[in-house]
């Protein structure tokens, strides 16, 4: 079996490439920061032109109709780019409503989120604080086991601070009612669990990109910067730092697309293979983002120097959707306390 | 009105370069590639002639397999078809014998417009786009940098030394090699990409196109010597100082040199 990726998923990630790089420059997200919502409805409506909003919604309602081995490729650029557009919010409530047993929510408003037309957000008591619920057309929000379809008019959000000046955090509190009640019971846990494991997944591919580029920037300036008569890259021990982190990079990115796989094709093994992605990627991305500060001395602590944008992405993404303590505790649950068989992990035992 | 682009993929300008075994080119095991930036802009102004009525735009290119991802992509930002030549028989062509080949290719699709790169990054010869035109007895306008449509010509702005411009009408059909900076290159869309796949790439060689006996080392009268890394020059000499003193002994330099 090929686990490579194809020319055509290679050329999907190219053309996010191109286009991140050419638009969603260091200058650009530094914009977003200090701008009152920190997102751009233009910008939205330009991400969906090239099909970056619409790629989970199926092709019925729009969409490209692609799955998350796709979508990794996608969210290694946004990651890379430092983009703060909502595509993660949005495309993981957009995933959780056309699994909703009505239809109609899906149908009113994935074809809006393909156009670039909607933004959505969804709440998750692993990640408690909605990120993005400030932009949001539509927020889907747990309560007491049932999931409730809201419009913003109709949540109290609070702003919450947060390190990363891409990220908006919102505590968002509404009444619930039979009106806004969109699942509930098993179904409504599934669709959460779903939403977890999608938007966990989502946070370790962009995670990669976030530790590819900090180490780029670190690469870059070890290069430049001359010490002793002779640029830093040349000593011993910074690039056995440097090395040290792209191993990990290296590492983390076989976890990430192995759950991909898992998240697309709903694999028994799906969380642990998402808590072994998250927790992968992200310790590769906090270590590069130590890594590169290191490298960059003092001026990396300077606002100016474009490390910090990165590196307080790599904070936010080791956070959201389930921090490394909820993603140890699931990976104990499922391969300490045997919560799952070692079939499920691809492992036959010898004599089993 | 159908338009045929020249396209060439070459290393990605952000590849690091190693000369070759023989020293006769660059190393191309493991390098990343890209459409030459020129190529970008002459196929943005077919796609604009598209975009504003009806248009066929046919992409052309020549290489191994991995030219296939440009078409793809030439095919995912609006063209409509794609020609490949892939043919090993093609390599170690001079300028003439690529030419040949495009050329082939151009009389057979027979279209009102032909627009390539003005030159490509990596051999910067801007040689194909004139033998193509005169290989095909069509008139031709390099260094492009604005065309106007008409109904049976082409009116079209060149660009010339120290700025001037020269504006020159031309009969359809026509090739047009274009300047860098003609337009804003729009992005592959990953609709378009996706919808590309149902889009043809015709695979031809060189014998399909009845030049087979005229491309290749063998055939050519131009071949490539030698291919080094500049020596470093002696006469550089590094300012040091603070900015203030920096840019005072570059004005004195400057000045002795008699440059201002």
């Amino acid at each position: 079996m090929d686990f490579t990726f194809n020319e055509d998923q290679l050329l999907l990630q190219q053309a996010t490439r191109d286009f991140l790089e050419g638009e969603c420059t260091p200058e650009w997200v530094r914009a977003s920061w200090e701008s009152d919502t920190g997102r751009d409805p233009a910008f939205w409506k330009r991400l969906a032109e090239i099909g970056v909003p619409g790629l989970l919604v199926p092709e019925a309602h729009g969409g490209l109709g692609l799955d998350e081995t796709d979508w990794v490729l996608l969210l290694e650029e946004v990651g890379r780019a430092a983009l703060a557009e909502p595509v993660v919010a949005t495309a993981v409530a957009a995933a959780a409503l056309a699994e909703l047993d009505d239809p109609a929510p899906a149908a009113e408003w994935l074809p809006r989120v393909a156009a670039g037309d909607a933004r959505l957000a969804m709440g998750h008591a692993a990640s408690p604080f909605v990120a993005d619920a400030h932009v949001a057309d539509r927020l889907l929000l747990p309560a007491d086991g049932a999931l409730h379809l809201l419009p913003q008019s109709a949540v109290s959000l609070e702003a919450q601070p947060s390190n990363d000046g891409s990220q908006r955090l919102y505590r968002a509190t509404f009444a619930a009612s039979s009106a806004t009640r969109a699942a509930d019971g098993a179904r409504a846990a599934a669709i959460l669990d779903a939403a977890l494991d999608r938007g966990a997944l989502a946070c370790a591919a962009q995670a990669l990109g976030v530790a590819d580029r900090l180490i780029s920037l670190a690469v870059e300036y070890a290069g430049q910067r001359q010490q002793f008569g002779v640029a830093i890259g040349s000593f011993q021990a910074v690039k056995h730092m440097l090395a040290d982190v792209k191993v990990a990079l290296e590492y983390a990115r076989s976890h990430v697309y192995r759950a991909s796989h898992s998240v697309a094709r709903g694999e028994r093994c799906r969380a642990v293979d998402v808590s072994m992605a998250k927790l992968a990627a992200c310790e590769a991305a906090t270590a590069a983002a130590k890594t590169s500060l290191q490298v960059h001395g003092a001026i990396g602590y300077t606002y100016e120097q474009d490390v910090h944008l990165w590196m307080k992405r790599a904070w936010s993404l080791d956070l959201a959707f389930g921090d490394p303590v909820f993603h140890r505790a699931r990976l104990s649950s499922a391969v300490i306390d045997g919560a799952l068989p070692a079939e499920s992990f691809g492992y036959s035992p010898q004599g089993a | 009105m159908k338009i045929v682009v020249c396209l060439k993929q070459v290393p990605h300008s952000d590849a690091r370069l190693d000369i070759n075994g023989d020293g006769t080119w660059i190393q191309e095991d493991n390098l990343k590639f890209e459409i030459n930036s020129y190529d970008t802009y002459a196929l943005e102004e077919a796609l604009r002639i598209k975009d504003a009525g009806e248009a066929e735009v046919v992409v052309v290119s020549i290489g191994p397999d991995r030219v296939t991802q440009a078409l793809r992509t030439a095919l995912g930002m609006g063209a409509d078809r794609a020609v490949h030549v892939n043919d090993s028989a093609v390599e170690g062509s001079d300028a003439l014998g690529i030419a040949k080949v495009l050329a082939a290719i151009v009389k057979a699709e027979s279209p009102d417009l032909v627009v390539t790169g003005l030159m490509s990054d990596d051999g910067n010869f801007s040689a194909v786009p004139p033998m193509i035109a005169e290989l095909c007895d069509m008139p031709s306008a390099t260094s492009v940098l604005k065309v106007d449509g008409a109904n049976g010509s082409l009116t079209v702005e060149r660009e010339l030394e120290g700025g001037a411009m020269e504006v020159v009408e031309l009969p359809k059909p026509c090739l047009l090699a274009v300047q860098t900076g003609l337009n804003q290159v729009r992005y592959a869309s990953l609709k378009g990409i996706m919808a590309a796949k149902k889009k043809p790439i015709d695979v031809k060689t060189a014998a399909d196109l009845g030049v087979g006996d005229q491309v290749g080392a063998g055939a050519a009268k131009v071949r490539m010597e030698k291919v080094y890394q500049p020596p470093k020059g002696e006469g550089a000499e590094l300012l040091e100082g603070s900015t203030d003193d920096v840019v005072g002994s570059l004005m004195n330099k400057v000045k002795e040199l008699g440059l201002l």
